[in-house]
């Protein structure tokens, strides 16, 4: 089932049951993003977000590639239409990805084909990632006198160092392969042939939508929340998560759902309703 | 040897090796209100006794641990209140970290391990699975958070995979070859039944070390998962100096060039409250 959203220009935002899909869809363009994809990313996001009837976010691309970051075309072309995000770039405010956008549902990036630099944006920022076994990662941000900052920053903490590093300093004149960023725990799952990919992450987020969307949008708080902080002072936030949990009407419905050999009838969540 | 009774736990001694065991193998080795204060009980002991130069924690039967009981909760009518105080204070003490134990531990998976039993994973210095063991995370499947354990894992293993583990819930289980593979631990024991054997064997080597360095090492290690970068440098070299003039930097290398094993000198018997390294090198 598919309800058609016809106001973006740049994205695909569909619904398949409980999962919602974020498509980067200028494909003639490797899915860089010009002035209006980022400005519908942060739409697109908070308009999943806001759906009760989306439990679970897939963002994937169109095409060959993935993401292959900003639109260096436009860039050079029309420097006043890029304006609004060099200052975000500048002020770190920047609106792409499900974190920018506080977006406490669980995302799953599905690596369709290349992921270039900025695109990598959207691989820090994923709870979950899975790749087609044809994908490849690269950061060519030193190769065209760019800086590599933010989403190796976010990869730092979440995987091997040395291998961000190398693909840091090596630009463009490496890339990196699904198969290794499995080994290094960069992505979970490998999706072989390359076509069952969109297969793949549907059924992937069918099973993350049966459970709790209130447990899981605490467990992300926790989770996520953690990155910011030491150990000691992470634990003392995250159980305050857990803690919060205690006597919603999730964690009667669970074991009586488990109990009944049934599926849960988990409580709805609306955008905001965890605001931290 | 057994010098204490426990009714949820064992705890026994082979050498110099002290060994944890949970033992609520029909629950699958969860936790109930008594392991519960067992544990703290139990990593006292053997953080107490000299004897002792380093802890192996391991379940009994099919399951390493499963978490907080279910049943128990479900049944007392306490429910999860029981855990309020104790975690709105973050002041539990389940695990080695918690009980501020600075020798080293090595967890032994021996089956299932799922939900809380990933605090004995994220808190152990050393872990190692037999080959058929099995990791879940089913909290946000039944309603509740994940969290604590997690947020221990997250500083030692790739990121992705733990975040899969929290929301995929009870939908899909973990192998210990995965494991292996993450980093999430260093040994996959095959045939399984040689679990018990493989970390006694690797518990040995471990206790041929030298305790205080051993101590003062994990006080700068595990102290640094809760700085940046530069201050963990800067409080990890306070560990590193603090140790200069002990008599075992002395007897290391007159042992090696003896060409025998080393007479450490043993850690103080109750290095709880605030020890530092001053105190081991006093003893």
């Amino acid at each position: 089932m598919t309800s058609p959203v016809a106001e973006y220009e740049t994205l695909i935002v569909e619904r398949r049951g409980p999962v919602g899909w974020l498509i980067f869809n200028r494909p003639d363009a490797a899915n860089a993003m010009d002035a209006t994809m980022l400005a519908e990313l942060e739409r697109a996001w908070l308009e999943l977000d806001a759906d009760p009837g989306v439990r679970v976010i897939v963002n994937s691309g169109a095409g060959r590639a993935f993401q292959t970051g900003v639109d260096v075309v436009q860039m050079s072309r029309d420097r006043e239409a890029m304006r609004e995000q060099s200052r975000r770039t500048r002020d770190a405010t920047l609106k792409l990805t499900a974190w920018h956008n506080q977006v406490w549902k669980p995302v799953i990036a599905a690596v369709n084909g290349v992921c270039a630099g900025g695109g990598l944006h959207f691989v820090a920022d994923a709870d979950i990632v899975i790749a087609a076994s044809t994908a490849t990662f690269l950061d060519p941000h030193v190769s065209v006198g760019q800086v590599t900052a933010y989403e190796a920053i976010g990869l730092l903490r979440m995987m091997p160092v040395e291998p961000m590093m190398r693909m840091a300093f090596t630009g463009r004149s490496e890339r990196m392969s699904a198969s290794r960023a499995y080994e290094l725990g960069m992505i979970s799952q490998v999706v072989d042939p390359p076509e069952g990919l969109w297969d793949a992450a549907q059924e992937l987020a069918e099973k993350v939508a049966k459970n709790s969307p209130a447990a899981m949008a605490a467990t992300k708080r926790a989770l996520w929340g953690a990155l910011e902080q030491g150990l000691t002072d992470a634990c003392k936030a995250g159980a305050a998560e857990l803690v919060s949990m205690w006597g919603h009407p999730d964690q009667t419905e669970g074991p009586l759902a488990f109990t009944e050999k049934r599926e849960p009838d988990w409580a709805p969540i609306h955008a905001g309703d965890h605001a931290p | 040897m057994t010098f204490s009774s426990y009714d949820f736990l064992k705890v026994e001694r082979h050498g110099q090796v002290g060994w944890l065991i949970n033992n609520r193998p029909e629950q699958l080795n969860a936790m109930n209100s008594g392991m519960r204060d067992e544990f703290e009980l139990a990593w006292k002991e053997l953080d107490a006794d000299p004897a002792v130069r380093v802890i192996v924690h391991t379940g009994e039967g099919r399951a390493f641990q499963t978490g907080v009981d279910v049943t128990e909760i479900a049944t007392d009518g306490q429910g999860f209140e029981r855990y309020r105080e104790s975690m709105e204070n973050f002041d539990i003490r389940f695990t080695a970290w918690h009980n501020k134990v600075w020798k080293p531990v090595i967890t032994a998976i021996n089956g299932i391990c799922a939900g809380g039993g990933f605090h004995w994973v994220a808190d152990a210095d050393i872990v190692i699975a037999a080959s058929d063991a099995t990791f879940f995370d089913p909290h946000v499947s039944v309603g509740q958070v994940v969290s604590v354990e997690a947020i221990g894992l997250m500083r030692k293993m790739p990121v992705e995979a733990v975040m899969r583990m929290a929301f995929v819930g009870r939908y899909e289980r973990m192998s210990a070859q995965r494991a292996y593979e993450l980093g999430m631990l260093s040994e996959v024991v095959d045939p399984p039944e040689r679990l018990r054997e493989a970390a006694q064997e690797l518990a040995e080597k471990i206790a041929k070390n030298s305790p205080a360095a051993m101590a003062a090492t994990k006080r700068a290690l595990v102290g640094a998962l809760e700085l940046g970068l530069t201050d963990a440098c800067k409080a990890g070299a306070a560990e590193l100096v603090s140790m200069w003039g002990h008599p075992d930097q002395t007897e290391g290398p007159l042992a090696f060039t003896e060409k025998r094993e080393p007479d450490w000198a043993d850690l103080p018997s109750t290095p709880h409250d605030g020890a530092d390294v001053g105190e081991a090198r006093d003893s």
